[in-house]
């Protein structure tokens, strides 16, 4: 709003005094400019008064704008803008991008990094939007869901996310020190890998097999969970997946 | 005081004295300092542009009570002195001034000051700074804003075209009901974070407020603004369109979510997505080339250029322009300037301004300089002559 848009930067102005280096020329009790006509020193102040009023009812930042723009005919693109740490590639602001008023123009460049991998023989895969990367589908029996997720910053920490998926499998959360005896750190081109292999209790087993990776201000998860036979026969090539992550 | 000045009621010729004190002048200066001071201290913390928005910008600089709600004034901001002393330099020069030719290198220095400070008044009103990013070979006709969002409801029905419909987040955050012009809906706001984390939803997490979309699958934690340069805001809103009084559901928007999030109202799909504040131009940019120079033997930057092509069909352009430091492009009331680059020097972001009172420091420093060079050769012309009077009577 209006109210809290105002001047001075630091540095941007320094005032000097009417009367530096001006000697006799502000002195006290001289005849004024205008010194024959006060009604005028007031209208000098109203119209002041006006201008600062002026100045405080013009602001419309705030505004709805609407535009009409040419379909850009091609797959959607993230803002053309140097994104903020955190913002990861599946998350980038904005997507439909419209090329421009002439038609004519290209969708602007997709500037965040994007995560790839090497897919091993018979997996598919499928680039989605939002949080959730791309899903990751083995060819193996039974259920095991594949996924790449993407969250800014740190995502909550390690341990809340480790003990989340824990959660998702019926397993009771764990404290610092398990969770260092439960990791196992990798490495692959886009950085360090924090991988965890979780099975839960019971009669129908479920297993849990993740990557944690922070790289660019951005924390990625690449996860397998489902049966226990089906991810525990996918688990080889997972592996090879997590080896193959590299950055844009 | 002169004897038509006496006649002014008692009241208001001590707001007259006031406000044409030269003691307010020497306050005004000296409450600016502190100023500047604090705001350059402060920006350790809060960035270059939240000490602005802090010190300078406001009337009031408030502090927040530790450990409680309390928001206290603790001291005149950048708007109120900087108005005060704008103010104050007129009426003094209007009360002490003689209408004389000797006074008038001293008038046109008031005249700059006052020129000066209403330009920093309509740069800070109506100035808005963007930026507009594009990679070699590829061509962009618009510009974002570094710092805020919007939400974007985009009417993608038409096979041609798209409506697009910027709300901007200061409104979100004031509003509770949104009536978009232009279309059916309404937006009802049912919260705004402006900063916020978003996380994958556990089991035990309280139930989303969303009903639909992706948002029903995270949980949002509101956290504390930041305004560091090297830190943005996750600006996020839950809101809930509304069209011919059937809801359409709440919505998780969010400018980390990347997907637009759509709806279908009477055969017209819309999609929502919270994103940089963007405003369209009636020309484009491509870049032809991006230039990085360093000084020999370090990574130092020398110099950025990035060539562009500037297309006008309006306007009736079509050239080259070579923008680097110090050497923007301006046009059509915007500047273009070499700010940044990315992407192994194949992107070039340059910073966008446009503000209407940008000739006026210029204007402003002309004034005081010719002002000055006024007063001093009044002065030495006069300082001349009473040498030339008092040799003459000497000799």
């Amino acid at each position: 709003m209006v109210h809290d848009h105002l001047p001075f930067r630091p540095g941007s102005k320094r005032p000097i005094s009417p009367c530096r280096g001006s000697p006799g020329g502000c002195s006290r009790g001289r005849a004024g400019l205008i010194s024959g006509v006060p009604a005028r020193q007031l209208k000098t102040l109203s119209s002041l008064a006006l201008a600062s009023s002026l100045f405080l009812a013009a602001c419309s930042r705030d505004e709805i704008t609407h535009f009409k723009v040419p379909k850009s005919g091609g797959p959607p693109a993230g803002a053309p803008m140097q994104p903020p740490p955190g913002m990861p590639p599946g998350m980038g602001a904005g997507q439909q991008a419209p090329p421009g008023m002439q038609g004519d123009v290209p969708p602007p460049p997709a500037p965040d990094r994007g995560m790839h991998w090497t897919l091993p023989k018979g997996w598919t895969e499928e680039r989605t939007g939002g949080m959730r990367y791309a899903t990751l589908k083995a060819p193996v029996q039974g259920k095991a869901d594949g996924s790449v997720v993407v969250l800014p910053g740190p995502a909550g920490g390690e341990l809340q996310n480790v003990n989340r998926w824990r959660g998702q499998i019926g397993l009771p959360p764990i404290d610092d020190a398990a969770l260092a005896a439960a990791r196992k750190v990798m490495a692959s081109k886009a950085g360090k890998i924090s991988f965890y292999d979780f099975t839960s209790e019971g009669h129908t087993k479920s297993r849990l097999l993740a990557g944690l990776l922070e790289a660019g201000g951005q924390t990625w998860f690449v996860k397998l969970t489902g049966d226990e036979a089906a991810v525990t026969a996918a688990r080889p090539d997972f592996m090879k997946i997590l080896e193959s992550l590299h950055l844009d | 005081m002169t004897e038509n000045a006496r006649s002014i009621p008692a009241p208001l010729r001590a707001v007259w004295d006031v406000l044409t004190s030269l003691k307010l002048t020497i306050v005004c200066l000296a409450g600016l300092m502190v100023l500047v001071m604090a705001c350059t201290l402060a920006q350790v913390n809060l960035g270059t542009w939240g000490a602005v928005a802090a010190y300078m910008r406001p009337w009031i600089v408030w502090w927040h009570l530790p450990a409680s709600t309390i928001v206290l004034p603790v001291f005149p901001g950048g708007a109120l002195i900087g108005a005060v002393l704008m103010v104050n330099l007129a009426l003094t020069g209007l009360r002490y001034l003689e209408p004389k030719r000797r006074k008038y290198g001293l008038m046109l220095v008031h005249a700059g000051l006052v020129i000066f400070f209403v330009g920093e008044f309509i740069s800070a009103i109506y100035q808005v700074d963007t930026r507009l990013a594009v990679e070699i070979g590829q061509t962009v006709n618009f510009v974002e804003s570094p710092r805020e969002n919007e939400l974007t409801i985009t009417d993608v029905s038409d096979p041609a075209s798209d409506e697009v419909f910027g709300l901007p987040e200061q409104l979100l955050a004031r509003a509770d009901t949104i009536a978009v012009t232009g279309t059916p809906l309404t937006i009802k706001v049912r919260r705004y974070f402006q900063n916020a984390e978003l996380t994958n939803r556990a089991p035990s997490d309280p139930p989303s407020m969303a009903t639909i979309g992706v948002g029903t699958q995270v949980t949002v934690k509101e956290l504390p603004p930041v305004s560091n340069d090297d830190h943005q805001n996750t600006v996020t809103a839950y809101v809930e369109p509304v069209a011919g009084g059937v809801s359409y559901g709440t919505w998780l928007v969010s400018n980390v979510l990347g997907s637009p999030q759509s709806f279908t109202h009477e055969g017209r799909t819309y999609t929502l997505a919270m994103k940089p504040r963007r405003w369209y131009l009636p020309y484009s940019v491509t870049l032809k080339e991006f230039r990085h120079e360093v000084y020999p033997g370090t990574d130092i930057p020398k110099n950025f250029a990035s060539l562009v092509q500037l297309r006008d069909p309006g306007a009736k352009q079509d050239r080259e322009v070579l923008i680097y430091m110090n050497q923007p492009l301006r046009y059509a009331g915007r500047t273009f300037y070499q700010a940044s680059f990315g992407k192994q020097d194949t992107l070039s972001i340059l910073q966008v301004v446009e503000n209407p009172g940008w000739l006026m420091p210029y204007i402003a420093c002309g004034l005081v300089t010719l002002g000055l060079l006024v007063h001093f050769g009044i002065a030495l012309r006069r300082a001349l002559r009473k040498r030339a009077a008092l040799t003459e009577a000497t000799t």
